[in-house]
């Protein structure tokens, strides 16, 4: 591959990266086909693409060449199509890997700007074939270069122009992959601590909508992904469901910051016009959350992976005890209470449905630890001392849950036997306290029971 | 205690968020049931959530959650009863079409534990077996465990129930419902004797159901009822019927005759009938059986049973449904349903239409007379029936078929209904079983049926049997006419009977009687105003063909139709007398006022009597100059005094006859009642414009007495 590197080289720019890529294809047509495994690249070829594609500088003396923008489209449709009329995946996969696969050297600057056009281009025609691609890149890739890439994005449907939404709107039925590292990508990307990083009103309605139409888009990659214990730590989390939690815990907190920063209409009227889009992204992160058993059962991963992990969940406590430090200061009236309550409202929600579907992996006792600084709320009070254990209600006979559901032709709502028995954790091993023997202690206050 | 506390907390928070935002509310609930999985209420409020907002799949989905982890909550039995009420209804609003759906979001086990459940749970029989019927529908497999014990339940409940006619909500029910699902399923055994039974309570509902009166109901006010009925009673074809303890929808039967047929085509390939499995007509029904009967007597035991049976069911449902089909056209106001304002009732009366002009009919007429004398001797029925049989053979029925476009239809049905009636009664062993069937059905409460079998008894020319037949009608009708409306329907009741009445007299020879009749009738009559143009089908039909004298006709009964057939039916019982040797004065004017009618039909007729007068040289009626206003006639009479007509001497002013002997030396005198005569024809000709039929309708009126005096 290499030598042609010769006849590269008196092309102009547009013809010599045309023809890289007609060899390209070849080349990996015929490692796929040698069968060796794993069928790489070779650094030879990385180079050509580096120089013929990326423009990247050889070195310092030879001045890159650069296309003109006319050029750069002219390759980008090129690209497009290349990738559309390519039938084989692995080839396709490959292809793309070769192209836009980090190397950690100068060039990369370029790569990411090439790949910024390309995906941005492939979501305006609709091709399918690159979003896919894209997909596993964003699996693959370190979140620093997947939240770039979704900043791309956002500023190209979302920011510079106005009413291009909908093409990207579009991409939940073209590439539900896409769609999901997309949410995941742009819910790291926008942690709501300042103006800038909370996302544009736009695309908040365009994930709502998505998640409301189909909460399953939310698990499509935990689905489709074999899961070999060999997560990369650095990249995108499995699930966007941690950082739509995140969003919506500190949402309440957040907008409200809008309206000591500016007193306009505009804020406040943003502050109230996204209040019920996070309420139904809230219910939905629940509801998504409430499928799990069973996929997780039927995965054989039931208490053995947790979707959620403590870190991140301690991050968001302590985040939100900075910001509920931050609103008592700034507005300690009372019409205000409601919006701190609201946020540690849909804490206490999300961390007992997680715990309680198997979405993450820890006792009450951990919660308490990572929700010690927070201010009092009755949910979470309830939450961390957990359910009373006998329970009696005088209406319900005998729980015997487990043969009904077992037949249940609806398997939506998963079992839950009366007693939460979590599953040993590798990380805590011993986390049942002084709960069992708490009900038999009739007349006394309980610290964490809800004040109501 | 706490955990009771705990719930109640995050109920009511829920509760509290439901308005505002629904959404958050759904969280809380969503949190509390992960923490209190067996709490119902927490459950039953998401339930309640979901159902408020009418979302089908979710609150299906929480409701079976409900069903299954809380079966003995009282909250979701009530539940489960609105929705299976919701099912059983056919109501159409929005709140019961989610219900419904709710229900279809359920998986079919889960269904059919609801509704067997909710069957236990009911006491109320109709309601019950509603619900099981909802079950039976939905699973065709449980048609064989509940199927029969449900139909028999029903049958029970209306015994029990002391209904007062087949057609009732647990016979409806029986028949159009439970029947089909056990009569269509092949996995049900039943004897044929169960079979049968149940196919007699379908037939009984469905000739109910078909031949239902008029419901008096006040709240439906006959507000377009047109013509000139004005009887808010008359039926309109659309007016509403409800069977009691159902609702208006579930009240209609559709084609009923063609269900019926259905069931009797499953219950004959059942019961393994002789011939064509695929009864497709009751025309082909008759015709099967009427082949069938021709075995009869050669076959025996058990097939020869069956072969009976199958016979006489056959032959009954055509014998009901042909009559009925007649009787709609004849008496149409009697049942429910039938358009009433097409056409008022019919009469089947003998026919005079040629009466006037036949010279001959004395001939068939004259029979009766000679019967008429040996009558005397105390005549019995025997002989009226034989010569009854003898007559009802091949006999005319003129209908005008302008007046009734489904004439071919309603004569073919009378046809088809007495070929039944006979093949009925053409075998001992028939006639017992018909009988049997007859009286299970109650069929001599049936008025519509006894008008059909009296209309029979006419044809086949038993006039006495149809008169006794007809004067216990008119008993059983007598308190009608009053209550039932004040003007029109009853007293046009009571005339059709009275003609026909009159009819069967005249038939007999019972002059005197027939006009009796008829003269009240035409008593309660208003003559029209106009005078009916005659119809050309009358003259030619007059003209061209010579009839028997025992054609019988279908007349509508309107006062136009009818005041024409007394006079003709009054002229004919004169006739006779008067064309005889002995002289009759009085009868002889009665003939020529009555010949002034359908002039000039009965032209020879006049000449006749003129004749008869001049042979006699003399002729006394003091009614001439109050109803003879023909033209023809009055220069006829004026001729006759001339020389050249004869000098006959005519008595026809009032108090004539007085005058002439009082004076008869003067000569003066005499001068001067000739003078009176000239006097009374030159005013008399200016009264040639007058309404002929005012005039008759006041003959008949004023010399009631005279006329019946007059007859035998």
């Amino acid at each position: 591959m290499g030598d042609i590197r010769q006849s590269l080289l008196p092309r102009d720019v547009l013809s010599a990266a045309k023809e890289l890529l007609y060899h390209l294809d070849i080349y990996i047509c015929n490692l796929v086909q040698s069968g060796r495994q794993p069928p790489q690249v070779d650094s030879k070829t990385q180079e050509l693409v580096e120089e013929f594609i990326l423009h990247a500088p050889k070195d310092r003396n030879t001045p890159a060449r650069r296309m003109s923008a006319l050029q750069e489209l002219q390759l980008l449709e090129i690209m497009c199509s290349c990738f559309q009329e390519q039938s084989r995946d692995t080839v396709r996969q490959l292809m793309f890997s070769a192209l836009f696969s980090l190397q950690g050297n100068q060039a990369d600057e370029s790569r990411m700007v090439l790949l910024g056009k390309l995906v941005s281009m492939a979501i305006a025609v609709g091709r399918v074939p690159i979003l896919e691609c894209a997909a596993s890149w964003l699996q693959r890739t370190h979140r620093v270069y997947c939240v770039r890439l979704a900043q791309v994005l956002v500023d190209d449907y979302c920011s510079l122009v106005p009413g291009s939404g909908p093409t990207l709107q579009n991409i939940h039925s073209a590439s539900p992959r896409f769609c999901c590292q997309f949410i995941t990508a742009v819910t790291t990307l926008y942690d709501l601590t300042t103006e800038e990083l909370t996302p544009p009103l736009e695309l908040l309605q365009m994930i709502v909508s998505w998640i409301q139409d189909d909460p399953r888009l939310v698990l499509i990659n935990f689905l489709n992904t074999p899961l070999s214990g060999n997560h990369p730590i650095s990249s995108l989390d499995v699930t966007p469901l941690g950082g739509l939690m995140r969003w919506c815990v500190k949402a309440p907190l957040a907008y409200k910051g809008d309206k000591k920063q500016a007193l306009t209409n505009s804020s406040t009227e943003r502050g109230r016009e996204v209040g019920p889009l996070f309420s139904a992204l809230h219910l939905s992160v629940l509801q998504v959350l409430m499928l799990l058993p069973n996929i997780l059962n039927e995965k054989g991963l039931y208490g053995r992976l947790a979707l959620l992990q403590m870190e991140s969940l301690a991050s968001l406590t302590s985040d939100l005890s900075r910001l509920l430090d931050q609103a008592d200061k700034h507005a300690p009236s009372t019409d205000t209470r409601a919006l701190p309550q609201l946020a540690l409202d849909r804490l206490a929600q999300a961390l007992q449905v997680s715990m309680a579907n198997g979405a993450l992996l820890c006792s009450r006792e951990d919660l308490r630890a990572i929700c010690s600084r927070l201010p009092h709320n009755n949910l979470l009070q309830l939450v961390l001392s957990g359910p009373v254990m006998y329970y009696n209600n005088i209406h319900s006979p005998a729980m015997a849950f487990s043969p009904h559901a077992a037949h249940s032709p609806i398997a939506s709502h998963p079992t839950h036997p009366p007693l939460p028995t979590h599953p040993p954790l590798p990380t805590h091993p011993s986390s049942h306290p002084q709960y069992p023997a708490q009900p038999f202690m009739t007349g006394m206050s309980f610290p964490f029971r809800p004040s109501h | 205690m706490s955990a009771q506390k705990d719930c109640e907390f995050l109920v009511k928070r829920a509760r509290d968020l439901v308005s505002d935002d629904p959404c958050a509310a759904k969280a809380w609930l969503i949190t509390a049931r992960t923490l209190y999985p067996a709490d119902f209420n927490i459950q039953y409020e998401m339930y309640i959530i979901e159902r408020n907002a009418e979302r089908t799949a979710s609150a299906g989905r929480l409701l079976y959650d409900m069903f299954i982890n809380f079966p003995d909550q009282p909250i979701v039995w009530r539940e489960i009863s609105v929705i299976t009420a919701a099912l059983r209804s056919d109501s159409q609003d929005k709140h019961a079409l989610f219900l419904r759906g709710l229900f279809e979001t359920l998986p079919g086990r889960v269904q059919c534990e609801m509704l067997l459940k909710a069957t236990e749970q009911c006491f109320n029989t109709l309601e019950k077996a509603e619900m099981l019927l909802l079950l039976l529908k939905r699973f065709p497999e449980s048609v064989v465990q509940h199927g029969v014990s449900l139909g028999e339940t029903l049958l029970e409940a209306e015994a029990s129930e002391n209904v007062e006619t087949p057609v009732n909500c647990f016979r409806k029910l029986f028949v159009c419902d439970v029947l089909p699902l056990i009569m269509n399923n092949m996995d049900m055994r039943l004897p044929a004797s169960l079979m049968q039974k149940y196919m007699l309570k379908a037939a009984e509902f469905y000739i109910g159901y078909v031949t239902r009166g008029p419901a008096a109901d006040v709240q439906i006010q006959g507000s377009q009822d047109g013509g000139s009925l004005k009887s808010p009673t008359v039926s309109r074809g659309s007016q509403r019927y409800v069977i009691d303890g159902l609702s208006e929808k579930s009240s209609v039967v559709a084609e009923p005759w063609e269900r019926l047929l259905d069931i009797v085509a499953v219950v004959g390939a059942r019961c393994e009938w002789q011939g064509d499995k695929g009864q497709r007509s009751y025309v082909d029904m008759l015709l099967r059986v009427k082949e069938l009967c021709r075995y009869l007597p050669s076959l025996e035991g058990d097939t020869r049973s069956r072969c009976c049976s199958q016979v006489v069911i056959c032959a009954a449902l055509v014998l009901f449904r042909s009559a009925f089909i007649y009787l709609s056209s004849v008496q149409p106001a009697l049942f429910q349903g039938v358009n009433a304002l097409s056409s008022g009732p019919w009469i089947l009366v003998e026919d005079f239409s040629s009466v006037y002009s036949d010279l001959e009919s004395e001939r068939g007429a004259g029979k009766h007379k000679k019967r008429k004398l040996a009558d005397g001797r105390e005549k019995t029925m025997s002989s009226d029936d034989e010569e009854g049989l003898g007559k009802g053979r091949g006999r005319h029925i003129l209908v005008n078929k302008t007046e009734m476009p489904s004439w071919s239809e309603t004569l073919e049905s009378f046809r088809t209904a007495r070929e039944s009636w006979d093949l009925l009664h053409s075998h001992d062993g028939l006639e017992t079983e018909f009988k049997k069937i007859c009286a299970s059905w109650k069929t001599d409460s049936w008025l519509w049926f006894r008008i059909f079998l009296t209309d029979t008894i006419i044809y086949q020319g038993q006039y006495r049997k149809a008169l006794s037949s007809l004067h216990q009608m008119a008993a059983v009708q007598q308190p009608q006419p009053g209550q039932q409306s004040p003007s029109g329907q009853g007293s046009l009741e009571h005339h059709r009977a009275l003609i026909q009445q009159a009819s069967c007299h005249y038939a007999l020879g019972e002059y005197r009687l027939a006009c009796e009749k008829l003269l009240d009738v035409v008593c309660g009559l208003t003559p029209p105003t106009q005078e009916p143009t005659k119809s050309p089908e009358d003259w030619s039909r007059g003209k061209t063909k010579t009839r028997k004298g025992n054609d019988l006709r279908l007349l509508p009964c309107t006062g136009k139709a009818v005041l024409p057939f007394c006079f003709q039916l009054m002229f004919a019982c004169f006739k006779l007398r008067t064309f005889t040797d002995s002289r009759d004065d009085l009868s002889l004017g009665h003939v020529v006022v009555l010949l002034q009618h359908d002039w000039p039909q009965g032209e020879m007729l006049f000449l006749k009597a003129v004749d008869k007068i001049c042979q006699q040289g003399s002729f006394q009626y003091e009614n001439f100059f109050n109803y003879v206003t023909n033209i023809d006639m009055l220069e006829e009479f004026a001729y006759l005094r001339t020389p050249e007509g004869g000098r006959i001497q005519l008595e026809l002013l009032p108090n004539q006859g007085m005058l002439i002997k009082h004076h008869t030396v003067t000569r003066g005198i005499t001068k001067g009642v000739k003078e009176d005569f000239r006097l009374a024809m030159e005013r008399q000709v200016s009264r040639c414009g007058e309404n002929l039929f005012s005039v008759l309708h006041r003959f008949c009126i004023n010399e009631k007495i005279m006329i019946i005096q007059s007859l035998p």
